[in-house]
């Protein structure tokens, strides 16, 4: 190895190898380095500056080529000289060759075969084929350990027990942190837990009496509740008995006083319909209907024909007294009258009773009358003179229409 | 190379899984922001210590004012479960103090853990129920819980969660039910308490029953509990084992026991008599209830009679209880099996 500069102290650089100048390179590039050079160290470092390996220039530009660099002009010359002497070579080397002499004029020399066996000569070379081919890619194999030759002192070292550090003492702080700690931790963890179930011992103490207090809570409104309930419905009760009682009360009173209101209804009303002739006796009602009155009428007729008929007598008398009376007087006037024959008066029972009678005088008449015979001719002095004294005998004679008919028994 | 000489010094507690703690008063804050940032392994990090941490309650007030519940909620939705179960354990833990909750509540974290409720692993859910529970036991919380309409979804996991779970929401909805029943009700909360009466775990049973008096506050309550036949299975539990499934039990007989068809079927089912054992039981909300629930029963012609033969004496024997509140219903009992109309 070639001499390195003197070692100075470790103090100063703590990389492993002191630095070392590059050395030149050596035109036997691979020359065993180890081996000592004859000339020791004079070619251990060079200039470096005329070092060829150095880029020199600028070295913002980009760097050309170191092959296009200036040769040396010595370069240049071999180069020249090796080409032209290639050229002289190869131009020796074709005028050396023998040839044969030159053919005949009108021949042609031409290659032909001597050999034994004709061949054919042909453009086409022959060719044979022939592969080979390699096995398959092995896994490389792994690199052998490389064992470095041993160089170097050997040298060993044993610890003993005990020389280094003592395990208890040592371990003492360790544990005493590790345990430590996690003894602090679980206390808090405890505290907590034993907090929390204080709290959830009062908590359930509390539960309990509330639990209770709310049962008892529900069960006095419950109780509360149905006796109010009760007590409504028995009021209700009441109430609907009361007012039950009293109705009972009203409608008995009531009917009593309909009894007693209607009670001489039915004799009232019935006495009231017999009085208003609701209650007959079919032949009295039927004599009182249809025989009575046919019997008035008929006593009525006959009356008022009778009263008629004196009537009729009434101025036939009338007339007769007043002729009389004029023949009195013209016999007064000429006592040579003959008296005059008095006409007998018939019946009065006139058929047609034609006289303008008054009826209602008659019919007052009548009713004295009733109980005279039918077309009795009545002698009775009562024919109503004083009826007959009106002057119906004037009218006698003219009037005729009267209802004989009414005279007639219906 | 460790040197030989003992030192006097701690050797730093290094714990990887756990972010360093900052000095003095940067520690919470400083945790705040690495909750913040995107990478998981840091997350995770402060996670843990933060969990640790808030364990002391000198840290929630610190966490509280750095808005540590806010970053947390942002943290909810995170895809790794590391992150979701760590964050509401921490929730859970902020939960369980006062002020906690009550920043809980401003901030509106109870959607965003409602959202989780659903969640595929056990571990995120219990926490999630867990700090539910806690929320619960305030009446703002449970008003925040009735409000957020929790309670359907919290019905609907009974009949599918774990056992532990079942436990926590069976604690949760019976502070919910303080404060509202009708959400409860609608969603057929009581069928799934009837169906946990045969649970086989004691603290099931007792929990569901104390559910059911809960639920059978209003009148409509009592009329489902009468339509499901709740009576029938909760005069069974009497003879139950476990204490505090008696006392729950008995004290659910005793309101439904309230109307008239409730005591009429208590009554077909004999419950007087199985009460009377339990006047004289040792713990004394078992004795309270089951005064309590005879009582109500003698409100009916038949159960006084029943209770006039039976069991006056022994009420009478308890006038002078030691627990007052024992004493006092018994004195009422007395009063009301030998009133006379």
């Amino acid at each position: 190895m070639a001499a390195t500069l003197a070692q100075q102290s470790d103090q100063v650089y703590s990389f492993s190898s002191q630095p070392r100048a590059v050395q030149q390179r050596r035109k036997p590039k691979y020359r065993d380095p180890f081996d000592q050079q004859v000339d020791g160290g004079t070619q251990a470092y060079g200039n470096i500056m005329h070092d060829k390996r150095i880029v020199r220039g600028n070295t913002y530009a980009p760097t050309t080529m170191p092959a296009h660099a200036q040769p040396d002009p010595l370069e240049i010359q071999r180069q020249q000289e090796g080409k032209r002497r290639a050229l002289a070579r190869k131009r020796a080397k074709g005028q050396l060759r023998a040839r044969s002499p030159e053919p005949v004029e009108g021949r042609k020399h031409v290659d032909v075969q001597t050999e034994l066996y004709l061949e054919e000569l042909s453009d086409r070379v022959e060719e044979a084929d022939v592969e080979c081919q390699t096995d398959a890619f092995l896994d490389r194999p792994p690199t052998p350990l490389f064992v470095p030759a041993k160089s170097g002192l050997d040298v060993e070292t044993q610890i003993y027990e005990g020389e280094l550090f003592d395990f208890d003492i040592e371990v003492k702080p360790i544990l005493e942190v590790l345990v430590g700690k996690t003894m602090e931790q679980a206390l808090l963890e405890t505290l907590e837990e034993e907090e929390l179930a204080s709290l959830r011992q009062q908590q359930r103490a509390f539960e309990e009496l509330r639990n209770a207090e709310l049962v008892e809570q529900q069960r006095l409104e419950e109780q509360e509740r149905r006796h109010r309930e009760e007590k409504e419905r028995r009021m209700d009760q009441q109430q609907k008995v009361v007012a039950q009682e009293t109705e009972t009360a009203n409608k008995i009173a009531a009917q009593a006083f309909a009894h007693s209101y209607l009670s001489d209804l039915v004799p009232s009303v019935f006495g009231l319909l017999s009085d208003h002739g609701y209650f007959y006796d079919p032949v009295e009602r039927d004599i009182e209907e249809g025989f009575l009155p046919w019997l008035l009428e008929s006593v009525d007729s006959s009356m008022s024909q009778q009263h008629l008929g004196r009537l009729v007598l009434d101025g036939l008398l009338r007339e007769v007294v007043r002729s009389r009376e004029q023949t009195f007087e013209a016999l007064s006037r000429q006592p040579t009258e003959v008296p005059q024959t008095i006409p007998e008066n018939g019946p009065l029972e006139i058929p047609s009773g034609e006289t303008n009678i008054d009826i209602d005088a008659v019919g007052e008449d009548e009713e004295e009358h009733v109980g005279e015979e039918v077309g009795g001719p009545p002698n009775d002095a009562q024919l109503g003179d004083t009826d007959a004294a009106r002057p119906a005998s004037a009218d006698v004679a003219d009037t005729v229409a009267t209802d004989a008919d009414g005279g007639e028994p219906s | 190379m460790a040197g030989t000489l003992i030192s006097a010094r701690l050797p730093p507690n290094i714990d990887v899984t756990k972010a360093p703690l900052a000095y003095g008063a940067r520690a919470i804050p400083k945790l705040n922001e690495e909750l913040n940032v995107t990478e998981l392994i840091v997350v995770q990090r402060a996670l843990r210590t933060l969990c640790d941490e808030l364990h002391d309650p000198e840290h929630i007030a610190e966490a509280l004012r750095n808005q540590v519940h806010i970053s947390l909620s942002a943290l909810l939705t995170h895809t790794d479960v590391t992150v979701r179960h760590k964050s509401t354990e921490a929730l859970y833990i902020l939960s369980s103090h006062c002020i906690g909750r009550d920043a809980i509540l401003n901030a509106d974290i109870i959607p965003g853990l409602a959202r989780l409720l659903g969640d595929k692993e056990d571990i995120v859910r219990r926490n999630v129920h867990l700090c539910f529970e806690m929320m619960s036991e305030i009446p703002y919380g449970a008003l925040g819980i009735v409000l957020n309409s929790l309670v359907t979804p919290l019905v609907k996991k009974l009949s599918t969660e774990l056992d532990e779970i079942k436990l926590l929401i069976l604690n949760s909805l019976h502070f919910a039910m303080m404060v509202d029943t009708d959400d409860a009700l609608q969603c057929g909360a009581m069928q799934e308490f009837y169906d946990l009466l045969d649970h086989s775990d004691p603290l099931i049973r007792s929990r569901s029953a104390r559910d059911i008096m809960d639920l059978c506050k209003p009148l409509a309550g009592k009329e489902e509990a009468l339509d499901i036949g709740c009576v029938e299975k909760l005069s069974a539990l009497l003879k139950d084992g476990d204490t505090e499934v008696k006392a729950k039990s008995a004290g659910a007989i005793g309101m439904i026991a309230i109307t008239t068809d409730g005591k009429y079927r208590a009554l077909k089912n004999n419950v007087i008599d199985l009460l009377i054992p339990l006047v004289d039981h040792e713990n004394s909300e078992v004795r309270l209830n089951s005064i309590k629930t005879i009582t109500c029963l003698a409100e009916a012609p038949e159960g006084r009679k029943m209770s006039l033969t039976n069991c006056l004496h022994i009420i009478q024997g308890h006038l002078e209880d030691e627990t007052v509140a024992v004493a006092y219903a018994a004195g009422i009992a007395v009063k009301v099996i030998t009133w006379l109309p």
